[in-house]
């Protein structure tokens, strides 16, 4: 049984297909990058996987389990980080933290426990019981992450987890996964990073308007596409266009044109 | 895994998890909201909402403690608590009832449907039971000690307010839940603001003007077996009173078998529509909001008197402002939402005078017999507009993209919020006085619709700038908070004045035309004069506002 498996995942908006059959299978213990540029349908795939969205065809099945037909049993092995940051701020970090244990049946005391340490190793804990309307991008981050691992769970799906953390905290992150990894754990990382998911991931899976292009670890992605770095070959493999030119164009339009001249340029 | 004492249920309601649920709501509720870029607790908003209420709770009572019996005093208080809480419900409705941020926050926890739904339901009943208490209790209290009912009839009467004002909010969940059934997303993106506009144009009609039209023809006064009071709920409630008053004839029987009979069927279908799915089909309205900027025209009038508003901003500033309020009503169905239904409001007065042959010249001579004030009643109705427009032009789900008038060289920020008032006032309140006078001039002289309309325009122009000078903020600013909006409904109060001075001036002009006409010129001076006087007000104000994201 693999940790996740995606048979022929499609969404579609309208007349808009935001993911096109995809075909994926994530063994367990594996840390996999999930890449592919603006639009990609990177985190429509994420919001499948973890029962924010029905597909529109196909099925996103958590260690075998389907969540659009057991939602709330695949549920409970995922954790999950969003990309929006979206949490009730009107609430401190132990009452959302709290509120999570709950939605998850925690023991209230381990729940407590985790949530004291995770915002102590954080470097949050002065900031326990106070309103989340005034925290930081990077504050609100790390409550989420805490949130998506209190309940200690097999998969971990992460959409751009490192937005607006400091350097340090990065690192840290890192690391954890790798670590988290090496007990068993299965990570789902969707990022743009090139370099973050060349550091720690082990198999590299990238899309393009809704369909994967390309799939293995970043050497074999290197040899596929003949490129030195993960940078060219997600580049050879996502982009359309001469780098170069459009550097030059958009300069060209910030300077109108001429050395200097920054203003009334565009007459 | 192991970590989990026990599973949560897969389709039942599972008790632990809501219990979690009802509590972080209610805490939500009752949380302050933060202001001016630092953490501040203040009176909890939902409090200060409440307060505000039960003054307006009080001042209906004791304004009706003349009422002569207590089905009259109920029918009237009744209806404006179920009015108002219906009213709340459409303001606040998508933080209220369904809140796209709980489908981000929630669904991908393992919370099952029927969870998610009674926890809703309860923060719900919360929320609008406490609302209905605390407009009913000042006439719960009126209702016992003026009819001799005492402490039982004072109880009987803040049940049925509570029954009937979820009722009334019920019918609200009703309507939208069958709109976006009905539609598909493309077509319900389009059409749920004007299902707001229509919701509110119900509900005014059947809350606020048919029990006054009872009033008018007496038959509430006598027997309530007159037509109309079997098809206005609020009676049914207010038959239900006089029966708990000691007065057990059969129709008051009947009406209690229809309250609680209509009240058990709505409460029911609502609760059958609200899901964690349907949260999830309204975020996905959000995320897949059509196009519209390329396929939808005002009309031509509104169009030709945007024009000349834009034409008029002077500075690039204002033309900042402007282009953004436009762009923003243009495209933001969440903004529209919470302005739209204002224009319901005045229309269904208009249907209504129509439908009961009430218009008459404003300026010709004064009826033997005082009728219903149907003009009074549309001119109120005109000036709250600029209420919805005023509270809701500062806010947005996108607010903190203000930034950039903090961070851009803004040499006068003023000049941002002044151009958002010239796009509302050319774009939006000038061609619906337009639009008003040619339904007005077909059942009046158009002279005088034209001088009332007028006299009403400039009333609203300048109470427009009072409540601007309430809400002091730069447009879209301001974060969209539960309670923000309906906690403006206490400027109300502002709107009687503005009442007053309409009824004071339309009296003088029918008396003597000319100290009328001087009066109208006054009122035209006060309203520019209000206007620099906003304007050198909001200068102080925003000198010391700083970025609260």
């Amino acid at each position: 049984m693999h940790a996740i498996e995606f048979r022929n995942l499609t969404k579609r908006f309208d007349t808009v297909d935001a993911v096109r059959g995809v075909d994926l299978t994530i063994p367990h213990g594996q840390i996999c990058g999930y890449l592919g540029p603006n639009g990609a349908g990177k985190t429509t795939t994420v919001k499948m996987a973890v029962g924010m969205l029905m597909p529109t065809e196909g099925t996103a099945l958590i260690e075998g389990i389907n969540v659009a037909e057991r939602p709330v049993e695949a549920k409970m092995r995922i954790g999950f980080v969003p990309e929006t940051g979206a949490l009730y701020e009107n609430l401190t970090p132990r009452e959302y933290l709290a509120l999570v244990g709950n939605l998850y049946h925690l023991d209230p005391e381990l729940a407590a426990g985790r949530t004291d340490r995770f915002l102590s190793h954080f470097g949050i804990a002065d900031a326990t019981d106070r309103l989340m309307t005034s925290f930081s991008r990077g504050m609100r981050q790390k409550v989420l992450i805490s949130a998506a691992l209190i309940h200690n769970p097999s998969i971990l799906f992460l959409d751009e987890p490192l937005s607006g953390l400091d350097a340090n905290t990065a690192l840290v992150l890192k690391e954890l996964l790798r670590d988290l990894a090496a007990r068993g754990k299965t990570i789902f990382y969707c990022s743009h990073i090139l370099e973050v998911v060349e550091r720690i991931c082990d198999r590299v899976v990238i899309i393009n308007r809704g369909e994967i292009v390309a799939d293995g670890a970043v050497d074999e992605l290197k040899v596929l596409t003949h490129q030195a770095s993960l940078e060219d070959a997600f580049t050879d493999l996502t982009s359309t266009v001469d780098v170069d030119s459009i550097v030059r164009a958009l300069s060209d339009n910030v300077t109108g044109g001429e050395p200097g001249s920054d203003r009334g340029g565009d007459s | 895994m192991s970590d989990v004492r026990t599973e949560p249920a897969e389709h039942g309601v599972d008790m632990r998890q809501l219990r979690a649920l009802i509590a972080a709501g209610i805490r939500l509720d009752m949380r302050s909201a933060r202001r001016r870029g630092r953490t501040r607790l203040g009176m909890p908003p939902m409090v200060s909402m409440l307060v505000t209420y039960l003054i307006i709770g009080s001042f209906l009572a004791i304004s009706l403690w003349k009422t002569s019996d207590p089905f009259t005093f109920a029918l009237l208080t009744l209806s404006a608590a179920m009015f108002m809480t219906a009213v709340t419900v459409i303001m606040e409705y998508s933080s209220v009832v369904v809140n796209p941020d709980d489908h981000d926050i929630l669904s991908h926890r393992p919370v099952s449907s029927r969870t998610y739904f009674w926890a809703k339901i309860a923060n719900l009943f919360f929320y609008v039971g406490s609302t209905a208490l605390a407009l009913s209790l000042p006439a719960s209290i009126a209702i016992g000690l003026r009819f001799g009912g005492g402490v039982p009839l004072a109880i009987s009467y803040a049940l049925l307010a509570i029954v009937g004002c979820v009722s009334a909010a019920a019918v609200v969940v009703l309507i939208y839940s069958t709109a976006i059934r009905t539609f598909d997303s493309q077509r319900f993106s389009s059409a749920i603001t004007y299902v707001h506009s229509a919701a509110t144009l119900v509900l005014t009609f059947g809350y606020v003007l048919v029990p006054r039209m009872l009033m008018r023809e007496g038959v509430a006064l006598e027997i309530p077996q007159g037509r109309w009071v079997w098809f206005v709920p609020p009676a049914w409630y207010a038959g239900t009173v006089e029966l708990a008053a000691g007065n057990p004839g059969t129709h008051n029987v009947i009406f209690l078998l229809m309250a609680l009979g209509s009240a058990g069927a709505v409460i029911t279908l609502a609760l059958s529509l609200i899901s964690l799915d349907y949260s999830r089909r309204i975020a996905e309205l959000a995320a897949t909001s059509p196009n519209i900027a390329s396929d939808r025209r005002g009309s031509r009038v509104s169009t030709r008197l945007g024009l000349i508003g834009r034409a008029l901003c002077r500075t690039d500033e204002e033309r900042a402002g402007y282009d953004l309020m436009g762009r923003y009503m243009h495209r933001d169905r969440k903004l529209r939402m919470r302005i739209y239904p204002a224009f319901g409001l005045p229309l269904a007065v208009y249907l209504f005078g129509l439908v009961t042959r009430s218009f008459a010249d404003p300026f010709g001579p004064r009826p033997v017999e005082e009728g219903f004030p149907i003009q009074e009643l549309l001119g109120f109705y005109c000036v709250f507009i600029t209420l919805f427009f005023a509270t809701a032009m500062t806010q947005s789900d996108q607010w903190k993209a203000s930034w950039i008038f903090h961070a851009a060289p803004v040499r006068d920020r003023v000049a941002i919020i002044v151009g958002a008032r010239k796009l509302v006032i050319w774009r939006y309140i000038l061609p619906f006085f337009a639009a008003l006078f040619v339904l007005l001039s077909l059942v009046i002289p158009p002279v005088s619709a034209a001088v009332y309309l007028i006299l009403t325009l400039l009333l609203s122009l300048l109470t427009f700038s009072l409540l601007s000078l309430a809400s002091p903020y730069l447009p879209l600013s301001q974060s969209v908070e539960k309670t923000r909006q309906a906690r403006q409904l206490g400027l109300v109060m502002l709107l009687g004045v503005a009442m007053g001075a309409l009824v004071a001036i339309k009296e003088t002009i029918r008396d003597a035309p000319l100290p009328g006409m001087i009066a109208v010129v006054l009122l035209a001076l006060l309203a520019v004069l209000s206007e620099v006087a906003l304007r050198k007000r909001l200068k102080v104000r925003l000198a010391r506002e700083e970025f609260a994201g």
